[in-house]
């Protein structure tokens, strides 16, 4: 387990103020906050930088990761154990039962795990919360658009820590087989009863929250119950309609597209999108692709429709 | 070091409309009853009241956690954190819309 540097992780000094602490948790947490950065690694900064928040913001963390970081065996990068009562004299409460994403050095100082070890070690707390119902963990499950209209059976892995009993964390990875049935939407949520962090004084553990999202696809997205679909039409379709059987999401569908083709003009499938008891809708976005003139008689083609439309301007002025 | 555990036949249970009560929401984003129950007067969190009972929708538990999640981080006012959430889902959408384009022009 390596060492974390918390204030390098915030880019603070030792010496920061509380004040200082938080502006620079704020600006870091709006460059990698995953739900708007383009950072490739956002996610993992966010955990850290999480992390090193709620260490560096309260007074008795602080104080006694301060403590810690002035032995000598805490160095950053080398292979490092917290020695047996690193926190004595200090006395902070358990953090990991807000279900956030923690590492390893975090959850062995301050976590879930620690404060188990904590109360071996010194007959501490458990007993003052006798039956404290494990925490919910949260977690991201991505799909296909079309698993959503055939249904499938996924398999994950999740990581989770435990103390084993000499007091040192141990990761475990579990296997867990989720059945995903047909119908299901973006957003919505599977739930694996008792497959959070396990409970204390015989209370029940939590559980696991899946958040169902589907992978990005350039084919169709969807949005609720309705998918989204472009579809690409030749001029000459566009502009004198036509026939045509196009691979839609589950299958395919003979379409009739309207002549007069117009910018933003959707076709309707009803009930062709995600299955369930309302079906949701499949919006045809329908797009013009120009056919290429690699030969002479294609180029000609153009310059015969050029001539075709000699008072046709693609660019008139605004205003007019 | 790493062990692995394989869980076959997991019950598991799809969370539709109307999922979650009000603690169950106040647990997942480690807040208090109270604190959701005033984002529902205020209206920054919708409320499903077909039962007689306030239940929630099982993708308002997303916007939930992300609301106190910008709350606490920024000690942002509730109405803030609910329009920068909105923003969000907006910049998800058009980020979506934009993949789909890209996809078909590099095609």
């Amino acid at each position: 387990m390596e060492f974390k540097d918390y204030y390098k992780i915030l880019g603070v000094q030792k010496t920061a103020t509380a004040e200082d602490v938080k502006k620079a948790y704020r600006k870091l947490a709006r460059k990698y906050h995953p739900d708007v950065s383009k950072e490739s690694d956002a996610t993992a900064r966010m955990v850290e930088l999480n992390e090193a928040n709620a260490v560096l913001s309260d007074p008795e963390r602080r104080a006694a990761y301060d403590n810690l970081g002035n032995q000598t065996h805490a160095h950053g990068g080398q292979d490092f154990r917290p020695p047996p009562n690193w926190d004595a004299g200090f006395e902070f409460s358990d953090v990991a039962g807000d279900g956030a994403d923690h590492s390893d050095f975090f959850e062995q100082l301050f976590g879930r795990a620690a404060r188990g070890h904590r109360a071996q070690t010194r007959g501490g707390d458990f007993d003052a919360h006798p039956t404290l119902r494990g925490s919910d963990h949260h977690a991201k499950i991505e799909l296909d658009l079309l698993d959503a209209y055939h249904g499938t059976e996924r398999t994950i892995a999740l990581r989770s820590a435990r103390l084993d009993e000499e007091g040192r964390v141990v990761n475990e990875e579990h296997s867990l087989e989720v059945k995903i049935p047909k119908g299901i939407r973006e957003g919505q949520h599977i739930r694996l009863s008792g497959r959070g962090s396990p409970g204390s004084g015989g209370a029940p553990p939590g559980d696991l929250l899946l958040e169902v999202c589907f992978k990005p696809d350039t084919r169709w997205r969807a949005e609720g119950r309705d998918v989204y679909q472009r579809v690409a039409l030749s001029p000459w379709e566009a502009v004198m309609g036509g026939t045509s059987t196009v691979t839609i999401p589950g299958g395919e569908a003979e379409v009739s597209f309207p002549a007069g083709w117009k910018p933003g003009r959707k076709l309707r499938l009803k009930g062709r999108g995600i299955p369930g008891k309302e079906p949701g809708d499949l919006y045809l976005e329908l797009d013009i692709v120009l056919p290429p003139a690699d030969s002479d008689a294609e180029r000609a083609a153009y310059a015969a429709m050029a001539k075709a439309f000699p008072a046709f301007n693609p660019r008139p002025r605004a205003g007019a | 070091m790493q062990h692995h555990v394989y869980v076959s036949g997991q019950a598991n249970e799809i969370l539709g409309e109307a999922a979650f009560t009000m603690e169950e929401i106040a647990r997942a984003c480690g807040m208090a009853s109270t604190w959701v129950h005033e984002r529902v007067e205020a209206g920054v969190l919708q409320v499903d009241l077909a039962s007689g009972e306030w239940r929630f929708d099982s993708t308002t538990l997303v916007r939930a956690r992300r609301i106190a999640q910008l709350e606490t981080m920024f000690d942002a006012d509730p109405q803030l954190a609910a329009l920068t959430a909105d923003l969000m889902d907006d910049v998800a959408r058009l980020r979506r819309r934009l993949a789909m384009l890209g996809g078909s022009e590099a095609d």
